[in-house]
């Protein structure tokens, strides 16, 4: 096919990124065959938004067009909102789990596609891994949200007054969502060190990896755990 | 006086349905066939049928045996119908046999069964140099290639690596003046994509189609199958030119759901042609005064409730020389074409009595 937009990757190296998606547990059933109804651009919302089309990369898939492929592992998938939408598929395809593996293959390689893409995401990743909620209300400032107006810098000023007006106690943080406990706090650090998801972290971003797994390493041994 | 024999002129499966129904209804049967053999242009063309994909002979085998030993069928082979008088009841043809001996016979009824000719790619300026290279073939020629066993590429003699087979060559086009579908080529294209797979495993296989048209059952039994089991890989796009490059073929084409136009280096390319109405439907309609439909096929009155009765009182089609048809379809309207033709002898003995 007409399209290289990588020249300079040799193609033993696209291949190498291939066979490890397909080489997936998960990817057989996932993939079926495509005969391009387009359901699943129909149910897309970043479809709507971006030059993004779940149909291309299951074809592409399907194919085998290794070129296409790391067109789309570099470009496109993190487009998805990994809404699951497009699982409408009448063949029983999921292109949005075709797009989780890719995902995965491409931070495990440590593609500088994927560090760009998430770079804009080290303080969630960060916060999601080491506190288990995601979003704090001191995340909430106006340099990272200049889209969100300009109350943001008003209420970031007395965050913690704010807070403090809610009903549930539990809601009165403002590094965190809510209240974790720690008990909850171990167990995850033992389910991202176990499980291999703090590995994955180190190839997209190195000293994200380091400062996180210290304060696991940290909090867990407090306790007297030992994991790994 | 009503002549109490049925004609059938073509041994395909529609014509051996026709004639094995007529003869099991009590009636005698002449069946004429033009070439040595019974079957039709699946049995001597075709290493398997679509869609299970079982060897021709052996899956027609029974049909062919028990007309060829029918008391009731006198099958003449070779034998060509050049003339017709009369009108129903009262046919009298003219047979001539391949040495030019001719014989008048007397029938009543008329059941045509004189298929289809498939369309001939160099025919029309389709540029895919069918006769100028030798590695486009169309599907009958890898049909020889199968009922050898193999599929090679002609210019090498050695199985191909990447083959393209390219749907609706002499179908679905205006400026050809076949406005129709052929029905059975995406079919026929992905049982033999599956044979690629199974006799080259490692060979990579494209599909160029506009529609693919995979109707009933064959969806699943064909275009699933060779899609999820064998990987073929189906492109909706139209191939324009097939150039030689080096000792491959280079496509170029627009793979339209992709929007991109694409270029590819195949070894062997399959043109996946049409059905036209065979000289010897055009012969027939001719014989019988049958006015063709506006594609040129045999016409018939009654449709879509009544598939076989033509114009003409006494004659009756089946088979593909009324349109495209699979063979399920020939052989349905072979068995319908018997009951017609009996049913109208009968009733016109009674008229007479």
């Amino acid at each position: 096919m007409l399209s290289n937009l990588y020249p300079e990757v040799p193609l033993q190296e696209k291949q190498r990124l291939f066979d490890q998606v397909k080489a997936d547990p998960r990817y057989e059933s996932y993939l079926y065959g495509c005969y391009e109804c387009g359901i699943c651009v129909a149910a897309c919302p970043s479809a709507r938004f971006y030059d993004f089309s779940p149909r291309k990369i299951t074809q592409t898939m399907a194919r085998e067009d290794i070129e296409m492929f790391y067109e789309h592992l570099n470009d496109d998938i993190w487009n998805c909102s990994q809404c699951f939408s497009c699982t409408r598929c009448p063949r029983q395809n999921n292109p949005g789990g075709l797009i989780t593996i890719m995902r995965e293959v491409a931070v495990n390689n440590g593609l500088k596609s994927t560090k760009e893409a998430l770079a804009g995401y080290t303080r969630i990743i960060y916060k999601i891994m080491t506190t288990g909620t995601q979003v704090s209300p001191d995340m909430l400032q106006e340099d990272a949200f200049p889209d969100w107006g300009p109350q943001v810098k008003e209420v970031a000023s007395h965050l913690d007054l704010w807070r403090r007006a809610l009903p549930p106690e539990t809601l009165h943080t403002t590094g965190l969502s809510w209240q974790v406990e720690e008990r909850t706090m171990l167990e995850l650090y033992t389910i991202w060190k176990l499980t291999g998801v703090l590995d994955m972290i180190s190839e997209l971003d190195e000293g994200l990896h380091d400062i996180m797994e210290e304060v696991m390493d940290d909090a867990l041994e407090d306790q007297g755990f030992t994991v790994g | 006086m009503t002549h109490d024999r049925i004609l059938v002129v073509g041994a395909g499966p529609a014509g051996l349905e026709a004639a094995r129904g007529a003869a099991d209804l009590g009636k005698d049967v002449l069946l004429v066939e033009a070439t040595d053999q019974l079957g039709g242009t699946p049995y001597a063309h075709y290493a398997t049928l679509t869609p299970y994909l079982k060897d021709t002979h052996e899956a027609m085998g029974p049909m062919v045996e028990g007309v060829q030993t029918h008391p009731r069928i006198d099958v003449r082979l070779k034998t060509r119908l050049v003339a017709s008088q009369g009108e129903a009841g009262q046919f009298v043809v003219t047979l001539q046999d391949d040495r030019g001996n001719q014989a008048q016979e007397a029938v009543g009824a008329v059941v045509i069964a004189t298929g289809f000719r498939h369309f001939d790619p160099g025919r029309e300026t389709q540029l895919y140099g069918y006769y100028e290279f030798d590695d486009v073939i169309t599907l009958v020629d890898a049909e020889h290639m199968m009922q050898q066993g193999k599929i090679v590429r002609p210019s090498t003699g050695l199985p191909p690596e990447r083959v393209a087979f390219i749907q609706c060559v002499g179908s679905r086009d205006r400026q050809i003046g076949n406005q129709w579908c052929s029905k059975v080529c995406c079919g026929i294209a992905s049982k033999q994509s599956i044979e690629i797979k199974r006799m080259v495993p490692e060979a990579k296989v494209f599909i160029f189609y506009i529609d693919m048209r995979m109707y009933g059952f064959w969806e699943d039994q064909l275009y699933w199958k060779a899609q999820e089991e064998y990987k073929v890989n189906y492109v909706r796009g139209i191939v324009t030119e097939i150039l030689k490059k080096g000792d491959k073929l280079l496509m170029k084409g627009e793979d339209t759901t992709m929007g991109r136009p694409v270029e590819l280096l195949m070894d062997l390319i399959i043109l996946s042609v049409g059905m036209e109405p065979s000289q010897g439907t055009l012969d027939m309609a001719q014989q019988f005064h049958v006015p063709r439909e506006s594609h040129g096929f045999m016409a018939t009155v009654g449709e879509p409730l009544d598939t076989v009765t033509t114009p003409v009182a006494g004659v009756f089609v089946a088979g593909a020389a009324a349109g495209p048809k699979d063979i399920e379809d020939s052989v349905s309207m072979g068995g319908a074409a018997a009951v017609k033709a009996v049913t109208f002898l009968n009733r016109l003995s009674q008229q007479l009595a």
